[in-house]
C-alpha cells in the first residue's frame, strides 16, 4: 500500500471564516485506492476540509492537488470527485433509478445506456432490480444509503468522499453497513475518504486515519499506530475511555504521580520529559491478589460495576480519582462492592504522552 | 364505561361546535345564493317566488363578461409576475445567508400589514405624481405590492424545508447551475410555487380596496358588486357574487386535485 502514488495532496490548506480558522495548515497525502478516514469531534474542521476537497468551499490559502494538478478553484461539478452527504441528499422527487442515473443524464448519456448502468449498479450494491422504479422515500435507511452510493458510483469519480453518512443510522445496521462499505471499497478499488466523529467507525473501515482537532491534523497513521501510539492525550482519550494519570519525571526512569501518590514504571523507549500523562486502557488494568503481581499498582475501592455483554466494567475509586477497569466475563472480579482492592498493570501496557 | 360515555359526549360536542363554525362561515355565501334565486327585485325571506331569471340575465350580460375578463386578466398577470418575483424573493428570504437578510425579511412583509385602503390611496397619489393614466394595468402594479409579499411567504415555507445539500449534491454530480435549477430546485419547490400561484390568483381576484383606487375607468368584479350594492341593486349582484365565490372555490379544489394527482402519480410508480 505504501508504494502506491498519492492521488490527493494537501499543502498547508487553510480555511478562515471571518476571524475563525476552521482548517489550519493541513498537510496530507492520500494514496490511490486507500480508505482514508478523518476523525475529530464536532467543530474540529473535518467537514470544512472535506468540502474544500470536494470543491464546495475554496481554501483561504494552501494548495489542493489532485493527481499533481492544482484544483483549488475548480468547482464541484467539474471535479472528478463525488460526495455522499450526511443527509444522503437523495432527490425526493425522483425514483431510485432516476437518482442513480442523474450524473449520467447531466452528461447527456442516452436513456437506455443510463438504465443499463443503473441496473448494473443496483446489482453491485445488492439492491433488487425491482427497486429501479421505486420512490426513494419508500426505501429504508440502509437501502437509501446504497442508493446514494450507487449514484456516486454512477458519476465514476476518482475519489469518493463520505460526510458521516452513517451517523443517523441505528447501531446494528451501522455495523453492517460499515463492513459492507469496506467490502465495496475493496471490490471497486476506488479511493475513499471518509469523515466521522467516531473513532470506532474509523478503526473498522480505514487503511489510515487522520485525527483532527481545532482545525489541525494532529496525527496520521494506521488504526494500529493510532491505537498503540497516540501522539497526545487528546488522541488517546479520543480512542475511547482511558485512565489518565498526571505524572512528572521521577528517579531511575520512573514517573511520580502528581495528584496520586505513587511511583510508576514506564514503558520502554520513552523520550525525555518533565511532566506528562500516563495513559492506561481499561482492559490493561486487572485486579491483583498482591502488589507483586504487576509492575504498577494502586489501592482503591470498587464502587460500581456494569455488565457490557462479554465484558464487565468496574469503577474503582482511588483517592479522588475514578479508574475504569474492564475485564472479560470469565475473569470477573469476585469480591463485593465497596471493598478495598488492588488494581495494577504492567509498564508495557501503558502509554506516556507529554501533551 | 363512564369514561367512554364522557368521551362520546365530548365527541358529539366537538361535532356540534365544528358544525356551528362551518355554518357561521358559509351561511353568508348561502344567503347570497338564496338572494340570487329570488324572482323579485328585493330580497325578502322567505322567498316568495323562486327563479333562475337573474342567473340567466347575469350569464348573458356583456357587461358582466367584460368585468370577469378584466378581473381574470389582472389576476393572471399578477399571478405570473408575483410567482417569479416571490420565487426569487423566497430564496433570498429562506435559503441564502446574506448580509441584509434579516432586514429584507422584515421589510418584505411590511406591505401585508398596511391597511389596504391607505395603500390604495398612496398608490393612487403615486401614479398621479408619475403621470400614469389609471387603468387595469396600474391595478396590476397595486395588487403586486400587496400580493408579492404574501406569495413570498407561502413559497418561503417550502424553501425552509428544502435540504440545501440537494443542490450541492446535484452540482457535485456534474450538473450545471441551470440543470440544478431545472432538475432539482424547481421540482422540489413545485408544491410551494403552485400554492403560491393559487394564492396570488385568488387574492387578486377577490381584491376590492386596491382596485377601487387604481383601476381608473376599468372595473373588476368586486368593484362592480360594491357599486351596485350602493346604488342600483338587483338580484344580479348576489348572482355575480355567487359566481365569483364559486369560481374561486373551483380553482382551489382544482388546484388541490392537481396536487393530489401529482402526488399519487409520483408514489404510484
Amino acid at each position: 500500500m505504501s508504494k502506491r502514488p498519492s492521488i490527493l495532496e494537501l499543502v498547508g490548506v487553510t480555511k478562515q471564516f471571518g476571524g475563525l480558522t476552521a482548517v489550519d495548515h493541513v498537510d496530507l497525502k492520500v494514496r490511490e485506492g486507500e480508505f482514508f478516514t478523518i476523525v475529530g469531534p464536532s467543530g474540529s474542521g473535518k467537514t470544512t476540509l472535506l468540502r474544500m476537497l470536494a470543491g464546495m468551499e475554496t481554501p483561504s490559502s494552501g494548495d489542493i492537488l489532485l493527481r499533481d494538478k492544482l484544483v483549488n478553484e475548480l468547482p464541484a461539478n467539474r471535479r472528478p470527485t463525488c460526495m455522499v452527504f450526511q443527509s444522503l441528499a437523495l432527490f425526493p422527487h425522483k425514483s431510485v433509478g432516476e437518482n442513480i442515473e442523474f450524473p449520467l443524464k447531466m452528461r447527456g448519456v442516452a436513456r437506455d445506456r443510463r438504465r443499463a448502468r443503473a441496473l448494473e449498479l443496483l446489482r453491485l450494491l445488492r439492491l433488487p432490480e425491482g427497486y429501479y422504479g421505486r420512490n426513494v422515500t419508500q426505501c429504508s435507511g440502509g437501502e437509501r444509503q446504497r442508493v446514494a452510493l450507487a449514484r456516486a458510483f454512477a458519476y465514476d469519480p476518482e475519489i469518493l468522499f463520505f460526510d458521516e453518512p452513517l451517523s443517523a443510522i441505528d447501531y446494528k445496521l451501522r455495523k453492517t453497513l460499515e463492513k459492507e462499505l469496506k467490502d465495496i471499497h475493496k471490490e471497486s478499488g476506488k479511493t475513499f475518504m471518509y469523515i466521522t466523529h467516531s473513532l470506532e467507525e474509523a478503526m473498522v473501515m480505514s487503511d489510515r486515519i487522520g485525527v483532527m482537532r481545532s482545525g489541525k491534523l494532529v496525527q496520521v497513521g494506521t488504526p494500529e499506530e493510532i491505537y498503540l501510539h497516540p501522539r497526545d492525550r487528546f488522541v488517546s482519550e479520543f480512542m475511547g475511555e482511558v485512565n489518565v494519570i498526571d505524572v512528572r519525571k521521577g528517579p531511575n526512569g520512573h514517573a511520580v504521580g502528581i495528584e496520586l501518590p505513587g511511583d510508576f514504571a514506564l514503558p520502554g523507549g520513552v523520550a525525555a520529559f518533565d511532566t506528562g500523562h500516563l495513559v492506561v486502557r481499561p482492559e490493561s488494568l486487572r485486579f491483583l491478589g498482591s502488589a507483586g503481581e504487576a509492575e504498577n499498582h494502586l489501592r482503591g475501592t470498587v464502587y460500581n460495576e456494569y455488565a457490557l455483554g462479554s465484558r464487565i466494567q468496574y469503577q474503582v475509586r482511588v483517592g479522588e480519582k475514578v479508574f475504569i477497569v474492564e475485564r472479560l466475563r470469565q475473569q470477573a472480579y469476585q469480591g463485593g462492592l465497596d471493598q478495598e482492592v488492588l488494581i495494577g498493570w504492567d509498564a508495557k501496557d501503558s502509554i506516556l504522552v507529554t501533551d | 364505561m363512564a369514561a367512554t360515555a364522557g368521551s362520546g359526549r365530548n365527541r358529539r360536542l366537538v361535532w356540534i361546535w365544528t358544525g356551528l363554525i362551518v355554518v357561521f362561515l358559509y351561511l353568508p355565501v348561502v344567503c347570497g345564493l338564496l338572494a340570487s334565486l329570488n324572482q323579485g327585485r328585493y330580497f325578502i325571506f322567505p322567498i316568495a317566488r323562486w327563479s333562475l331569471r337573474w342567473w340567466d340575465k347575469t350569464i348573458n350580460s356583456i357587461e358582466v363578461s367584460i368585468l370577469i375578463q378584466t378581473s381574470i386578466t389582472i389576476a393572471l398577470i399578477v399571478t405570473a409576475i408575483s410567482v417569479v418575483l416571490a420565487f426569487c424573493g423566497a430564496l433570498a428570504f429562506a435559503r441564502y445567508n446574506w448580509k441584509g437578510r434579516t432586514l429584507f425579511q422584515r421589510i418584505v412583509l411590511l406591505p401585508i400589514f398596511f391597511p389596504q385602503t391607505v395603500l390604495g390611496l398612496a398608490l393612487l397619489l403615486w401614479f398621479n405624481m408619475l403621470g400614469l393614466p389609471l387603468s387595469w394595468r396600474t391595478a396590476i402594479f397595486a395588487h403586486l405590492v400587496w400580493i408579492v409579499p404574501i406569495v413570498t411567504l407561502v413559497i418561503s415555507i417550502q424553501v425552509y424545508s428544502f435540504d440545501a445539500a440537494l443542490e450541492e449534491a446535484a452540482l457535485d454530480l456534474g450538473a450545471s447551475r441551470w440543470q440544478v435549477l431545472k432538475e432539482v430546485t424547481l421540482p422540489v419547490l413545485w408544491p410551494g410555487i403552485f400554492s403560491g400561484a393559487l394564492f396570488a390568483f385568488l387574492l387578486s381576484w377577490g381584491n376590492f380596496p386596491l382596485s377601487l383606487y387604481t383601476t381608473g375607468a376599468d372595473t373588476t368584479v368586486p368593484e362592480f358588486l360594491y357599486a351596485k350594492m350602493v346604488a342600483g341593486y338587483t338580484p344580479g349582484v348576489p348572482t355575480l357574487g355567487t359566481i365569483s365565490t364559486g369560481g374561486a372555490a373551483l380553482i382551489m379544489l382544482g388546484g388541490y386535485a392537481i396536487v393530489l394527482l401529482a402526488r399519487r402519480a409520483r408514489s404510484g410508480r
